[in-house]
């Protein structure tokens, strides 16, 4: 399979199931444990910890809680944030959240907060001055992805991090789920409380994540029982899943691919964008404002679902903003969001590339795309509109 | 995608693109999920399904479903074509899905399409009796009688009795209309 959809899961990095292979084996026992397995188990953790602290540069390695998955730390800091200032009833954040964030949002207008939706340009991007009229004396929580998980596109949490600390009382949450491993990150010098990742979108394996939690935020505690993460989060440390995602953050930082990453990329969104006559990129032209590793491209008048099942069974995955594309009918809300034209939206595909891919892979997508949207094209109803 | 037929028909459409003129079109459109399937046929003297042809933008159930619906109407009359168009459920169970509603919408454009014939047929008829269901060819008077005989107050009995309107559906409004005229006092 040539694997494009490496904003969905990615691969685990020989070098981290490496490291995390003893502690499936003969490397055992519990970090709370008092002899020498358990203290060996302890000092894994702490260096994990440090590996994921240098990555996203905290100033402190205690700034960093582990937990189950990046959904899990989105839920904590946003639940979290509210559970401590119980008087502040407003929300903000924006139309383009993931699901684990948005929906949350959704959930709590029923529980009697009040949300203001922040809401993105046909680029993909936030106008700041919305974010600035939004705050109010009663905002309790600012939360902000760092990168758009379909197109890639980047908020600048630097300059949003400023507006809220000088405007508002509100703490500043950023899932940040999406860009970590991909681009650098320097929390010690961004005004964000709260920034959450996840271990399997940068080559950890799943079922790990982590909460960066400024020092000074306090929060209450997720989980209740032992005293594991200082307390701030009960349940055995998971071990393995812990060491792989230090691994990783190690591997992150120290990897000279980045640049070869954004190349094929370049290479497979610019020949999309100049061989196929309905393509259309999805998300801001200026590359220095996305992901270096995701080309979200729209094939109008054709469905993306289709387009995905016949690279599938040329054995290429990417994924769709279609809306049949999966469990839930709806259709891409960023897109929606970015004002994409209906059937424009439909035909969306994104590519997101990783450290694993090759230039033959990307030269024998480039290949076989152009007939499957001829012959997608040739059978779509809108004909008169792909003739113009 | 498991089964065969689905994945074959999938992959491999068949009958796309537009029925020779002159043709009869219907459309069918999902405002849950955005799919747009369009259909035309061409019908011939014996009022049978000379050509059928689909063009379609949804998901991959709903393209299968298209080819498969041109495959078996080709060569049916418009009743037995609508019969195949009213039963998603048995194409549903052919293909091995549980999206039915993907496969109903292209049975629908196919319906919409043979309505579209039928209503222009009955225009057409040049025949002394006025011709309501042009599937089943039962005129005005055999439904009238039908129902002064049978004491009939629904479409669908007076479907039951003689046929009319047990095919694309395109009647059911003139049969209303002329259950209501026959309404008499008890």
């Amino acid at each position: 399979m040539i694997y494009l959809d490496n904003n969905a899961t990615t691969r685990v990095a020989p070098e981290v199931l490496d490291a995390m292979q003893p502690y499936l084996g003969q490397l055992f026992g519990n970090p709370s444990s008092a002899h020498a397995l358990g203290r060996e188990m302890k000092r894994a953790v702490e260096q994990s910890r440090e590996q994921v602290a240098n990555l996203i540069r905290a100033a402190d390695v205690n700034e960093i809680v582990f937990t189950s998955c990046g959904s899990e730390s989105d839920n904590w800091a946003i639940r979290g944030v509210l559970a401590t200032r119980p008087e502040k009833k407003h929300i903000v954040t924006t139309l383009v959240e993931h699901e684990a964030v948005r929906n949350l949002c959704r959930l709590l207008e029923n529980e009697g907060y009040e949300v203001t939706w922040l809401g993105v340009d046909q680029n993909g991007e936030l106008d700041l001055s919305d974010l600035r009229a939004a705050l109010r004396p009663d905002t309790a929580l600012v939360s902000t992805m760092l990168a758009n998980n379909e197109t890639g596109v980047l908020f600048p949490i630097e300059d949003i991090g400023n507006i809220v600390r000088e405007h508002s009382e509100a703490l500043f949450h950023v899932d940040g789920v999406q860009a970590v491993g991909k681009i650098p990150i320097d929390l010690k010098n961004t005004a964000v409380d709260l920034f959450a990742l996840s271990g399997h979108k940068l080559h950890a394996p799943q079922g790990i994540g982590a909460l960066y939690m400024r020092n000074g935020v306090s929060l209450p505690s997720w989980i209740i029982g032992g005293g594991q993460e200082q307390g701030r989060r009960a349940g055995t440390s998971a071990v393995p899943n812990i060491v792989g995602l230090g691994a990783a953050c190690r591997l992150a930082l120290k990897d000279d691919g980045h640049a070869r990453i954004e190349q094929l990329r370049n290479r497979l969104e610019d020949e999309i964008l100049r061989t196929i006559p309905n393509a259309r990129l999805n998300g801001v032209a200026d590359r220095s404002k996305r992901l270096p590793n995701t080309s979200n491209i729209s094939f109008a008048y054709v469905d993306g679902q289709n387009i995905l099942m016949h690279l599938d069974q040329a054995g290429i995955g990417v994924s769709t903003g279609s809306a049949c594309h999966s469990t839930t009918q709806e259709s891409s809300p960023t897109l929606k969001a970015m004002n994409v034209p209906y059937p424009v939206a439909q035909g969306s595909i994104r590519f997101s590339v990783g450290r694993y891919n090759t230039e033959e892979e990307i030269e024998t997508t480039l290949s076989v795309l152009p007939g499957i949207i001829e012959k997608l094209a040739e059978m779509s109803p809108y004909q008169e509109e792909l003739k113009a | 995608m498991e089964n065969t037929i689905t994945a074959d028909h999938f992959l491999n459409p068949r009958n796309v693109g537009n029925a020779e003129e002159p043709s009869f079109h219907g459309r069918a459109a999902s405002l849950v999920c955005g799919a747009l399937v369009r259909f035309s046929i061409q019908v011939d003297e014996a009022h049978a399904v000379s050509q059928a042809r689909f063009r379609a933008a949804g998901c991959d159930v709903m393209v299968a479903a298209s080819s498969l619906l041109c495959e078996q109407v080709e060569g049916k009359n418009t009743a037995a074509a609508a019969a195949i168009g009213q039963d998603a459920v048995t194409l549903s169970e052919r293909m091995e899905t549980e999206k039915v509603r993907c496969v109903e919408l292209a049975c629908n454009a196919l319906l919409d399409a043979i309505r579209e014939y039928s209503d222009a047929a009955r225009e057409d008829w040049a025949g002394d009796e006025a011709l309501i269901c042009t599937c089943f060819f039962v005129s005005e008077r055999t439904i009238e009688r039908e129902i002064q005989t049978g004491g009939l107050t629904t479409v669908a009995e007076v479907t039951r009795v003689c046929n009319a309107g047990g095919g694309c559906g395109s009647c059911h409004q003139l049969i209303q209309e002329i259950l209501e005229a026959n309404d008499l006092p008890r």
